[in-house]
């Protein structure tokens, strides 16, 4: 704020001198001019600041430098004018510009207007060097003599030439003669006796390079090499001491590509370089060959230094770990397995094929002599097949899907239990000679009066005589997945897997008796199966599978088999290995006496496993999935409890084909002969034999 | 951390008492992590990787016996008093106490590293395994500008060319050069000392750019110590070939920027000296001989190069260099060695302005052939008759002596790498050469072999039968490379048939081997089922199981998969991606191949 006034006041003052200026005298003169203005000025200045504090100070002093340095050129002319250092303003009005030295007033001169002075600048050479000089109101002509002093002045010089401002000091005191020193004091004893700092100083210096702590010469160059490492007989030196040296992996080496001239098929095409820009910064390759016709053409590589240095940084900071790189061929990998030849027979191609089911065959089963096959489809049917020939033998009609089936163990009893939707029937097959078939018919009568007896009750299952079929149904209170037959004959057992705590039932066939021993199952039951020869009872849930002592009826093994579903379980005849299917396609084999956990895990089949099954004699085991395949493995379980069970997948059996997605849905094992029946979901089973 | 200082609620063993973060590290020691970066490099010490990082995951772990090793070296008490004594200068200065500084400056404190050499390196082997980074560093400082101002002392660029030069020249006089590579970053060379196989890389000799993305501090840090590790290789080197080291070159010559050839005449020529007298009087009547001609030469400065040829017969071949080498080498050498110094016995070069003439004065010698350059300095001129070969990069020629051949640069490093000698017809003049290919590359195991290998390799085979390369293809035909190119891919063609014809009788043979054994088994079942007519509903299917033998391979991979561990299945498949990535480079390689092929066509 201040400072903009200042300014301004610097604009006011030059207005009134305007008029008399001249556009050439102006730049030349302006020094002078300011000088003599502030110099009329000032005073006003002084009292308009003195109120605004210190902000205008730097304008002021430049003012009175100015001031100053025009003092003597004042003193030289006497001031026609007498009002002394007050502002010019207070006789802007007036007729006179002031008093003269008698006390006269003197009145202001007329003005001359712009063109009279221009005029008058250009007759008269010497008005450049007129200057107005307000204070006394008159036109000043400088002389030759004022104007060199004013450029000297301009160029930083002494205004006299003849002044020598840097003349040699001449010392004109005489200090000879003089009689008496500038101080009187007497002269100290110090001054006469050696001091001992000094000589302390030197004697520490002295003993310094007398020990040769200081030393003035440089020191001697010594070779640089020398032979460091002399005879390399002696092992025991040459070791490395410290922790173990790992050294650093060499860099890799140039390939075809880095070359200056590769060939064509290494320099990608411009569609490649175009994709190269599509790609993320990381993905990109580093380097892009290139090809340079001759050697003269190849230029300076730009990144070496900076590839030199990252080598750097990876030898000093790049953590350094010993890792075992695998240089083995993949085939050594795969486990020596006794020979395929050595362990047939195994079913090997199909044989036979059973046609005749409308929809796909859901389960089948074989007759223990091993003569018949029975085979459930979901179009309802339940068909015997003769064997060997493929002979369609029977053809039931139960009105429902046929989830699972199976033949009594017993030779003398062929009976059939058809699981189909809420029912299971037991089936009379009319096979055998007529005494067998009196005793079928009476045990599947007898019980039609027990029927009704046990239909009172809240019990579960509903004993009920067939009204078509010559047999008995099962009435169950939800769907039921599998019926399995104990060794003996005489009971089985169903599985609901929405059947909560009434999942898993056995039933008595003599007594027409159903009971339910196991009421708390975990997870859903998916099948149940009585041990070969002891009084023990699997139950698979989906998680896990559940070992229980009919005889204690207790729980007393769960086996894990870490699988995400369950589908099947088979039991190896002897009793103590145990095969569960998953529907993740892995197949688990237990050893019972080993562990609960699975002694193996075989990933066989990439879809769900449908089923498993044990061969009863030979040492066979064979596992069909929804990818229309079926493995058969050899499993041959010790009896020396040191050994453990031998694995060895044997073939796997193509032929059927895909529908709805679903492949393979069952497999049995021919109890005596080494042949593998499959049932599909292209309705066909298939017979394949060594 | 010290055995006996163990902060209470700290562990004594495991992971936590066994490595260490290297800020704790660097307070542990007590120097400036500048300072201890170098300590590290020159040390050799590199971070570990902790099974278990105590500290976090993202810090850098050094063994604490490591920095133990570290912390009880001489040279951190060395680095101390180097500051200390900077501070000194610094102070005296500050006083204006010129004469102290100047005192203390003449006395700097200074290390060596021999004894970290030893430390890291206690045989001479070690070290020479180690050498590839440490040559290569060394070959890319020698390339820079030698400029002052810049961030690189020149002494230390000029020791750096000397150390390489010294290095190259031993290579080259005991003939272990082994492959060569011109790339685009520079040029690969491979030797053989002692049994180790040592790679480095050159840089072209082009102005290199000096970049501002580098800590020079790590770089010069490196430096110092592969400086002081190749000046001690280098004297034991030169120790063993019985040549004083360092040398003391020809001041001449080392003006005319030649200091590798000084180099190599000083190498070759002192066994001779060290031998005796008996030979210097026979040379003694070479140089009378000669030095009337050299009367004739006024020029002083070739008086006194001429006079020093003689004084180190290296480049006079047939003379007494001829009887050195057969003292000396013939009993101790393999016969790789032998094979390298005698590739271009025969052969005399000259080389022209414009190609790289260090790295060819390098290799030339190094497989045993004479070679001189434009220039001051050279031994021969170009208008030597018995040049046999001359080196040109340039796009025509205007004068030609007809007694020689003009080849581009790329034969000699193809040669070499061939360890043959190729027919110059493709890398004449003007012609764009062959592709350049690398020798480090195991074409077999790569899986692709690429067009000018397999004409090489028919080459190779020709040359160490000495019969003509293919029956009925003459010798014009042979050398010229279109020919045999195309010849190759016939032959390729040809190979392919046959083995696709071979591979489809073997398909028949097996099908019927297949059907009979069907056939039997069919017998065999039939006898079995004989008593049982088979009826009508059935449909026998003699189905050939599965036939396609893709079928079958499926089949015994995924069996064996079965059987294998989850470990070893895992591993397998591993494997069998990487094997299937090599295919997919390789598959790119001929399509792009055949693609050029057809637009060449068209």
């Amino acid at each position: 704020m201040a400072k903009s006034r200042a300014e301004a006041d610097h604009v006011e003052q030059e207005e009134p001198e305007e008029p008399s200026e001249n556009g050439f005298v102006r730049e030349f003169d302006h020094q002078e001019e300011e000088s003599e203005r502030s110099d009329a000025v000032g005073s006003s200045e002084d009292e308009g600041s003195s109120g605004e504090g210190e902000k205008d100070g730097e304008d002021d002093e430049e003012i009175h430098q100015s001031a100053e340095e025009s003092d003597s050129s004042e003193d030289e002319v006497a001031p026609r004018n007498t009002i002394g250092e007050v502002p010019l303003e207070w006789y802007k009005d007036e007729e006179h510009i002031g008093f003269d030295i008698t006390g006269k007033k003197i009145s202001k001169q007329a003005r001359k207007d712009k063109i009279d002075s221009f005029l008058a600048g250009v007759d008269d050479s010497k008005n450049w060097r007129k200057i107005y000089d307000e204070y006394n109101d008159e036109e000043v002509e400088l002389t030759k003599e004022e104007i060199r002093i004013i450029r000297r002045l301009l160029k930083g010089r002494t205004p006299h030439a003849e002044v020598d401002p840097y003349a040699p000091y001449v010392d004109w005191f005489d200090w000879e003669d003089k009689g008496h020193p500038l101080s009187n004091a007497p002269e100290p004893k110090r001054r006469f006796i050696p001091s001992k700092w000094e000589q302390k100083k030197v004697v520490q210096y002295v003993r310094a390079i007398r020990k040769g702590l200081i030393k003035f010469d440089k020191p001697k160059e010594e070779p640089r090499f020398y032979l460091l490492w002399g005879d390399d007989s002696s092992v025991a030196e040459n070791k490395r001491h410290g922790l173990s040296y790992i050294p650093a992996p060499k860099p890799k080496l140039a390939g075809h590509e880095e070359s200056y001239n590769p060939s064509i098929e290494y320099i990608p095409t411009q569609e490649e370089m175009n994709s190269y820009q599509l790609m993320y910064e990381e993905d990109r390759p580093k380097y892009i060959p290139r090809r340079y016709e001759s050697l003269r053409s190849v230029p300076a590589y730009e990144n070496s230094l900076k590839e030199g240095f990252d080598r750097c940084l990876d030898l000093y900071l790049c953590p350094r770990t010993r890792k075992k790189r695998i240089n083995i061929d993949p085939e050594s990998l795969k486990p020596k397995l006794p020979s395929k030849k050595d362990l047939k027979p195994y079913p090997l191609t199909c044989y036979l094929e059973y046609r005749g089911h409308s929809g796909p065959v859901n389960s089948i089963s074989i007759e223990v002599s091993g003569q018949w096959i029975a085979s459930g489809s979901t179009d309802g049917t339940v068909r015997l097949w003769e064997v060997e020939t493929g002979r369609c033998l029977r053809v039931w009609d139960v009105g429902e899907a046929v989830q699972h089936l199976a033949w009594n163990p017993l030779p003398e009893l062929p009976i059939l239990a058809v699981s189909a939707g809420h029912k299971v029937h037991l089936l009379n097959t009319g096979l055998g000679d007529a005494e067998e078939k009196m005793r079928i018919k009476e045990l599947l009568h007898v019980e039609e009066v027990l029927t009704d007896d046990a239909g009172n009750s809240v019990a579960a299952v509903s004993w009920v005589q067939h009204e078509k079929h010559d047999g008995i149904t099962l009435e169950h209170l939800k769907t039921v997945s599998t019926v399995e037959w104990h060794r003996k004959g005489d009971y089985f057992s169903t599985v609901m897997p929405s059947g909560d705590s009434r999942a898993v039932l056995i039933h008595q066939l003599s007594k027409k008796h159903t009971a339910n021993p196991i009421k708390k199952l975990r997870a859903p039951a998916v099948s149940a199966v009585f041990h070969p020869t002891r009084p023990f009872f699997f139950v698979s849930t989906k998680k896990n599978v559940r070992v229980y002592d009919l005889s204690k009826n207790k729980l007393i093994k769960k086996l894990d088999p870490g699988l995400r579903e369950v589908s099947s379980i088979a039991i190896h005849p002897g009793g103590d290995n145990v095969i569960v299917g998953s529907k993740e396609g892995k197949m688990c084999w237990f050893d019972m006496d080993l562990s609960s956990q699975p002694y193996k895990r075989l990933p066989a089949h990439p879809k769900d496993i449908t089923n498993v099954a044990f061969h009863r004699s030979y040492p066979l085991f064979a596992s069909c999935s929804d990818d229309c395949t079926a493995y058969v493995f050899h499993g041959m379980v010790y009896s020396d409890l040191n050994q453990n069970p031998l694995i060895v997948p044997l073939e796997i059996l193509h032929g059927h084909t895909s529908s709805n997605g679903r492949g393979v849905l069952d497999c049995k094992f021919h109890p005596r002969q080494p042949w593998l029946f499959t049932a599909g979901a292209d309705s066909v089973i298939k017979l394949y034999c060594h | 951390m010290p055995k006996h200082y163990r902060p209470p609620g700290k562990k004594k063993e495991g992971n936590a008492a066994k490595y260490i973060t290297r800020t704790k590290a660097v307070h542990h020691l007590q120097v400036s992590l500048p300072t201890f970066r170098k300590l590290c490099i020159l040390k050799g010490i590199f971070p570990r990787e902790p099974k278990k990082k105590v500290e976090g995951n993202h810090k850098t772990y050094y063994h604490t016996k490591d920095i133990a090793f570290v912390a009880h070296d001489p040279l951190v008490e060395k680095f101390r008093d180097i500051r200390a004594h900077k501070r000194k200068v610094k102070k005296a200065l500050a006083r204006k106490n010129r004469e102290l500084a100047d005192r203390l400056l003449n006395r700097q404190p200074t290390y060596k590293l021999d004894r970290l050499i030893l430390e890291r390196y206690p045989a001479f082997v070690d070290a020479l395994r180690d050498l590839d980074d440490c040559l290569t560093m060394v070959h890319l400082f020698a390339a820079l500008p030698a400029v002052g101002g810049e961030r690189i002392q020149v002494e230390r660029i000029h020791n750096c060319r000397r150390l390489s030069h010294e290095w190259q020249a031993y290579i080259s006089q005991t003939h272990s050069l082994r492959k060569t590579f011109i790339s685009v970053k520079g040029i690969y060379y491979q030797a053989e000392v002692e049994g180790q196989k040592i790679t480095w890389l050159t840089p072209h000799a082009l102005q290199q750019v000096l970049t501002d993305d580098v800590d020079f501090n790590v770089m010069l840090t490196f430096l110092e110590f592969y400086e002081a590790l190749l000046g001690f290789v280098n004297f034991k080197l030169y120790h063993s070939i019985n040549v004083k080291y360092p040398p003391l070159l020809d001041p001449q010559l080392e003006a005319l920027a030649a200091e590798l050839y000084a180099l190599c005449r000083y190498v070759s020529a002192a066994p001779e000296r060290q031998l005796g007298d008996s030979q210097a009087i026979s040379s003694s009547e070479n140089e009378q001989s000669e030095d009337k001609k050299v009367d004739a030469q006024t020029d002083e400065s070739d008086l006194r190069l001429a006079q020093l040829q003689h004084q180190l017969p290296a480049n006079e071949p047939g003379t007494l260099m001829h009887l050195v080498e057969d003292a000396t080498g013939a009993d101790d050498e393999d016969n790789e060695t032998k094979e390298c110094k005698n590739l271009f016995k025969k052969f005399k070069f000259f080389l022209s302005r414009e190609v790289p003439r260090e790295s060819l004065l390098f290799i030339i010698p190094a497989f045993g052939g004479v070679v001189s350059w434009e220039g001051d300095g050279s031994p021969f001129k170009e208008s030597d008759e018995d040049i046999t070969h001359q080196i040109v990069d340039r796009p025509t020629q205007g004068h030609m002596f007809l007694s020689r051949e003009y080849v581009q640069p790329q034969w000699i490093y193809d040669c070499v790498n061939a360890r043959t000698i190729l027919p110059t017809e493709a890398y004449l003049v003007g012609r764009v050469p062959p592709a350049h290919l690398s020798p480090f590359v195991d074409n077999e195991a790569e899986g692709y072999v690429p067009e000018y290998a397999e004409t090489i390799k028919r080459l190779q085979d020709a040359a160490s039968k000495q019969v003509l390369p293919m029956p009925g293809i003459e010798s014009g035909d042979l050398d010229d490379p279109q020919n045999l190119l195309a010849e190759g891919i016939i032959d390729r063609t040809e190979a392919s048939e046959a083995a696709e014809k071979k591979r489809k009788l073997a398909m028949l043979e097996k099908q019927y081997h297949d059907e009979l054994n069907m056939e039997l088994q069919g017998i065999t079942y039939s006898a079995s089922l004989s008593n049982k007519n088979l009826q009508s509903s059935v449909e026998d299917v003699q189905e050939d199981a599965p036939a396609d033998p893709e079928q079958m391979e499926k089949d015994t991979r995924d069996l064996s998969m079965v059987a294998m561990s989850r470990k070893k299945r895992r591993l397998y498949e591993a494997m069998q991606i990487s094997k299937e990535r090599k295919k997919a480079n390789v598959n790119i390689l001929k399509e792009r191949k055949k693609k050029a092929e057809a637009s060449k066509k068209e």
